[in-house]
């Protein structure tokens, strides 16, 4: 075992930036062992709870009580240029109390989340460039609206290979389907292995969620001398070559990790294995059982887990906002409670990173009466766990949550910090690719330092 | 969901680091304190080094627009209004720091400092309009850039082995070889060379009988018969077709937020197998995809021929649902600059799209001058209007009766079927229309979701009639294709300043990229778009790209890696040739033997390089472990459709006819996806035609084929990914098809062979050409004693049943890393 992962050692070293001409070489196998950082890492792994269509911030942890006062006007004055025809303020009607000891604001929307308030990083001035849900989740995903690009996790699984050969590094957990599909965890130029490993969760069976994972026709102790067979077979092959062949031997491997995979996965993806008491407090419906399932995964070693909110885009609220949202936020608040608790009593919080948010926010005005519009300009996401200060806010927005106006950080600067958090120069992670090195960043990104621990 | 936002955010939002989404207006007071204070400096002081005036502009900074001073030059923003600390100019003039300090000769004195600090505090007020100007590119180097002179012809090497030399090719690549101290390897025996021609030039591998023939055969002639054999096979076409097919981004939907359907996209992929096959002269076959429908026609077949060939232009991805229909045309007519560039050219010439291309020399001027030829062609993709979709044009009518394949026929229950749904559909409209106005007026109900019922409801209807109106009333099917046009008169056309459709510049006339073919002239009409001069600027004599583009491709092909490695990329930032003589020396033959890739085809096979064996040498493996100098023939697995072509040969399911359409065909006009009209389901249905006629749907290859990493088709792919997953594993191991096919080919061990011995043998020679070694047959014995042992059910010796150890038997072989390489 020990020398091909020397090899991959090398190779994950090579596309550190110590060397690009050697990379070619080992584009076939998989980075299997982690490797030296830039520096040293306070995540080891990132949780992103993607909420798909974009929610409002001041809903949640971000409170503007002007939207109140200025209740259905459009203050002269102010810029609420939104992209389509909008209405006066929306007041977000949620009461919010401080909690914790840093005393953070957190509406009454969310309270089991609340008890986690000393862990929240609120970042109150994220911003993006589109106000589409296709080019905005490109851009929050890749980095970047043009295809194709590598997506975030490709990134990070290029730049810190996998921690538990058995699993693929970077897993997205989605009930059905996002509106952009595989080009959203895609790993493009990138080799393949580092591709985001699709698994529709809306069945919790994990032979219905990961395909392929289970022979119809063979039970394991049939297949096992199947196996055997053919990696005999292979062998045989492996001996007739005069001279080394590290690909050869690469296949090999890959066979017997799929091979083990079945397993693996098997154990991995079946939450049927948690005691009811844990399954109670994650609660019920698609996003607890991703939430658990991203806890398995993250304590396996996988690198990067999305877990989309739903299928489609149920955030996207046009119309009924406030109705809508109290059943959004109640599916959401104990799950990720309980994720933050079950993480931090496993001693996994210092070392893991949660993200929270969506493709952008929405507009505090009005759209069909009761509705909210997309907005770009400014919104809301936090951040919980490794490396990230607890307890504390980032950045502002206006005074009705609809532009980031001190502080504002863009999606270049989310992603430099996440890819700092773990460990990584977000310029010095590149890879060659039609005659210019590619970044996750693009040219862009600055590091927020002033929220890390 | 408009593109025209998508343009005007992503410009808004580039800025957005430096100025915010909506700058304000600066203050007249603003404005005074920077002309009295801050401006004077700048010109005095800065201006020489850090302006558009410049004669050599330092560090990229340009301090002489508003843009310039706060992008800043290569290390990070100049200024960030209200932020000294991140005003790196604050940092110079303040001498702080020894390599940045600025103005370079003198400190400034210390109140103008804190002027300038003031100012930046104030908000950096700044009324300079206009945008900082890139750094001219030095195009010196990439001027004299090796693949923009014409190819010249090399004089012959001399060898020290003449006995290894069969023709020029060998003798430039044993001459290179001699050069590196290596020595070629010995000759692949005939079981390796019969596998090897039969993927390289058919795709599929020989059957047993075949291989045994040719390793029988006497005739010193055998291999020349062999390969002529494969050259003139109808399987020629549908492997080498599909490799053009990568580089013409082949699609059958549009991608993006929509993907929509091109139901019609298949007559061009048939064409482009039929071009190969009939060893169309390259030079042709590219004028027809740029010009096919301005060239004269012998009648109405070749006329139908011409007209499908310009579906290269028309298949691209496109973004449907844009609103604004000049982004529309501009993205079009990018995507189609991009595409010939990069596949014709082997150039990226769309760079040049928003400012002069970085480091080949080429002006954004001449992008708008080829973009002048695209911005006058009609693009007539087809589509229906409906939900997703604001851009759809009509398809080209060919020639009735004209096609080579007659397309699908229209059954009187299908017709019978659609036109029950077509009249349900129009009544369900009218009552939702009803319903909708209903509660506009009351404002009781849920208007928005009404309408997006009704929108719905009318995509079908514009659906089915599309597809009622493709047939004759006796359910012929009535040819139309995807493709180009002229439409009979000009605009004029003009530089868009970064891009951006808001911003016109000058007007610039029609013509070409001057680096290539600068000698070409041409004359533009009034009338006519000027595509059958382009298509002449791309093939003539004078252009230096083209034919070594292609014979690049040709070897990339054959050998797995091409004399330059960069398959898509000729320019500055390309690779060099390995062999840039024998580059030179393929180009100017293939164009002397009128463009026949065949032609090529076979001079390269016929080669010594090419018979080689993969065999591993230390010496020559020390000094070349990449073997860029073709010291052996590299192993290379096989690419996604020849393993999915592979597992349906050996067990004989393979269906070698060509189906009359495509799936998407057949399931017509609509947007595919989960609660899409278009069901994934539907259109990946199991079929065992060959690979490369699987409905191809943008984000939505065919598992077998997405995989083994099958080119995306959304881009030009010369050169494939090779990757290996665990869940290429898994699919190999669980996948319902491969089982199927394991069945299959266990049926056909005991149709053809009597004994379990002889099975196993037979086995060996389906699945990789030779019979077993003694340690194989061993190990086979093995696998059945031990299955037998789980399930005494399962007897080798016994009559054939499904799920037999013999199915899992050949599932191991199908499994096994030797039946995906290629020796």
């Amino acid at each position: 075992m020990s020398e091909p992962f020397d090899i991959n050692r090398r190779a994950a070293l090579a596309r550190m930036g110590a060397g690009m001409g050697t990379l070619g070489l080992f584009n076939s196998l998989q980075a299997a062992t982690g490797m030296a950082p830039h520096f040293a890492p306070r995540a080891k792994r990132v949780i992103h709870l993607f909420m798909n269509g974009g929610p409002f911030g001041p809903d949640f942890l971000d409170p503007k009580p002007a939207l109140k006062k200025f209740e259905g006007q459009r203050p002269e004055g102010t810029d609420l240029r939104t992209e389509r025809p909008t209405g006066g303020l929306l007041n977000a009607p949620y009461k919010y109390t401080r909690h914790g000891q840093s005393g953070l604001p957190v509406s009454e929307l969310l309270p089991h989340t609340a008890k986690f308030a000393d862990d929240l990083c609120v970042l109150r001035s994220v911003h993006t460039d589109n106000p589409n849900h296709g080019p905005a989740l490109l851009l929050m995903n890749n980095g970047t609206m043009t295809p194709k690009v590598p997506s975030m996790g490709a990134w990070m699984s290029y730049g810190l290979g996998t921690e538990n050969a058995n699993l693929p590094a970077y897993i997205v957990l989605c009930p059905g389907r996002p509106v952009r599909f595989s080009i959203l965890w895609n790993s493009a130029f990138l080799p393949s292995q580092h591709q985001g490993v699709y698994i529709n969760h809306s069945k919790i069976a994990p032979k219905e969620m990961i395909p392929w994972l289970r022979n119809a026709k063979l039970d394991p102790t049939t297949q096992r001398k199947q196996l055997d067979l053919m990696q005999a077979l292979n062998r045989e092959h492996l001996a007739a070559q005069s001279g080394a062949d590290n690909a050869l031997q690469g296949r090999i491997e890959a066979m017997e990790t799929a091979y083990r995979m079945q397993f693996a996965a098997t154990d991995a993806f079946d939450i049927g294995k948690e005691p009811p008491k844990v399954r109670e407090a994650y609660g019920k419906g698609h996003f607890a059982n991703g939430c658990l399932l991203a806890r398995r995964l993250s304590e396996r070693g996988v690198r990067f887990i999305q877990v989309y909110y739903g299928n489609g885009q149920p955030w996207d609220t046009h119309s009924n906002h406030n109705k809508t949202t109290p059943t959004l936020a109640k599916n959401i608040d104990q799950p990720i409670a309980a994720l933050l608790g079950d993480l931090k009593s496993r001693g996994l919080l210092e070392d893991t990173l949660i993200v929270w948010g969506g493709e952008f926010g929405r507009t505090p005005v009005s759209e069909n009466g009761s509705g909210r519009d997309h907005n770009p300009h400014g919104f809301m996401m936090w951040l919980a766990g490794g490396g990230v200060k607890g307890g504390t806010t980032y950045g502002e927005s206006d005074d009705f949550g609809f532009k980031a106006i001190h502080n504002r950080m863009h999606i270049h600067d989310l992603h430099a910090t996440l890819l700092h958090l773990l460990g990584i120069d977000h310029e010095r992670l590149t890879h060659r690719h039609a005659g210019r090195d590619y970044r996750l960043t693009d040219v862009h990104g600055h590091v927020a330092k002033e929220i890390l621990a | 969901m408009t593109s025209l936002r998508l343009s005007i955010l992503s410009f808004v939002g580039l800025l957005a680091g430096t100025q915010g989404v909506f700058p304000a207006e600066p203050s007249p007071e603003g404005i005074a304190f920077f002309e009295k204070k801050i401006r004077p400096v700048l010109v005095e002081r800065c201006y020489k080094c850090h302006s558009a005036n410049s004669e050599k502009l330092r560090g990229g900074l340009q301090l002489d627009t508003r843009e310039g001073i706060r992008k800043g030059g290569g290390s990070g923003h100049a200024v960030v209004p209200k932020n000294l600390e991140q005003s790196l100019l604050v940092e110079a003039i303040r001498y702080e720091d020894e390599d940045t300090a600025m103005p370079p000769k003198e400190k400034l004195p210390a109140s103008v400092i804190a002027d300038f600090e003031k100012w930046i505090m104030m908000g950096a007020p700044d009324p300079r309009d206009g945008s900082a100007v890139a750094e001219k590119p030095n195009w010196e180097k990439s001027k004299n850039h090796w693949a923009f002179k014409l190819p010249e012809q090399p004089a012959r090497p001399k060898v020290k082995d003449n006995n290894w030399v069969r023709s020029d090719i060998d003798r430039f690549v044993l001459a290179e070889m001699d050069k590196q101290s290596l020595k070629p390897v010995g000759e692949a025996d005939r079981r390796t060379l019969i596998r090897r021609l039969f993927f390289d030039l058919n795709g599929v591998p020989p059957q047993p009988k075949e291989v045994e023939a040719f390793v029988a055969d006497k005739d010193p002639k055998a291999f020349e018969k062999l390969v002529d054999r494969l050259l003139a096979s109808e399987s020629f076409g549908e492997r080498w077709g599909r490799h053009w097919l990568d580089v013409a981004r082949y699609a059958e939907s549009s991608g993006k937020e929509a993907n929509l359907t091109y139901p019609h996209a298949w007559r061009y992929r048939d064409y482009v197998i039929d071009s190969f096959n009939a060893d169309k002269p390259y030079n042709q076959f590219i004028r027809e995809q740029i010009a096919g429908d301005l060239m004269p026609a012998r009648d109405n077949q070749h006329r139908a021929e011409l007209m499908t060939a310009t579906g290269f232009l028309a298949i691209g991805p496109k973004s449907h649902n844009e609103n604004n229909r000049l982004q529309f045309a501009v993205d079009l007519a990018d995507e189609q600059i991009e595409t010939t560039s990069r596949a014709i050219l082997g150039l990226t010439i769309a760079c040049a799209r928003c400012h002069d291309h970085k480091f080949d020399p080429i002006p954004q001027r001449e992008y708008y001058a080829l973009a002048g030829i695209f911005f006058n062609t009609e693009t007539q993709f087809g589509t229906v209007q409906g939900p997703g979709n604001r851009r759809s044009t009509p398809l080209v009518n060919l020639p009735a009766e004209a096609t080579k394949n007659p397309g699908e026929v229209l059954t009187v229950s299908t017709r019978a079927r659609l036109e029950k749904m077509l009249v349900d559909s129009k009544k369900e409209l009218e009552e939702l229309t009803a319903q909708a106005r209903k509660e506009r007026a009351s404002g009781s109900g849920d208007v928005q979701r009404t309408f997006q019922r009704a929108r719905a409801v009318s995509g079908r209807v514009n659906s089915i009639t599309e597809k009622l109106s493709g047939y004759t009333a006796a359910g012929k099917s009535i040819p139309r294709a995807m493709g180009v046009s002229d439409r009979g008169f000009v605009r004029e056309t003009r530089l868009l300043e970064r891009g951006e459709i808001q911003q016109p510049g000058e007007k610039v006339p029609r013509g070409f990229v001057s680096i290539v073919n600068p000698d070409f002239r041409a004359s533009f009409h009034r009338s006519g778009s000027g595509r059958r001069q382009m298509a002449e600027w791309l093939v003539s004599p004078g252009n230096p790209l083209t034919s070594r583009v292609i014979v690049n491709r040709i070897w990339h092909h054959l050998f797995g890696q091409g004399l330059v490695r960069s398959m898509d990329n000729f320019g500055s930032t390309g690779q060099a040739p390995s062999h840039p003589e024998l580059l030179d020396h393929l180009a100017l033959q293939f164009v002397d033997q009128n463009w026949s890739v065949k032609g090529m085809v076979r001079q390269i096979v016929l080669s010594s390089t090419y018979r080689m064996a993969s065999d591993y040498d230390s010496a020559n493996y020390n000094a070349d472990p990449e073997n860029h100098y073709l010291w052996r023939v590299s192993k290379r697995r096989l690419d996604a459709e020849s393993i999915r072509d592979s597992i349906l040969s050996v067990s004989g399911l393979l269906k070698w006819d060509r189906p009359r359409s495509s799936a998407v065909a057949k399931a017509g006009n609509g947007q595919v996806g989960r609660s899409r009209n278009i069901q994934i389901r539907t259109l990946m249905a199991p079929t065992d035609y060959r690979s490369v006629f699987l409905p191809i749907v943008r984000d939505l290859v065919p598992a077998s084929l997405d995989l083994f990493d099958y080119a995306e088709p959304s881009l030009v792919t010369g050169k494939r990914d090779v990757t290996t997953v665990p869940s290429q594993a898994l699919y190999l191991m669980n996948d319902a098809f491969v089982i199927r096919a394991a069945d299959s080919m266990a049926r056909r061990l005991f149709d053809e062979a009597p004994s379990g011995e002889e099975r196993v043998d037979f086995a060996f020679k389906l699945a990789y050409g030779r019979t077993p070694t003694t340690n194989e047959k061993e190990k086979a014995r093995q696998f059945f004693n031990s299955y037998q042992s789980i399930s005494d059910t399962n007897n080798p010796e016994g009559k054939y049943n499904r799920g037999s150890a013999w199915s899992s038997f050949c599932q191991a072989l199908l499994c096994s890393a030797e039946f995906r390489y290629l020796d």
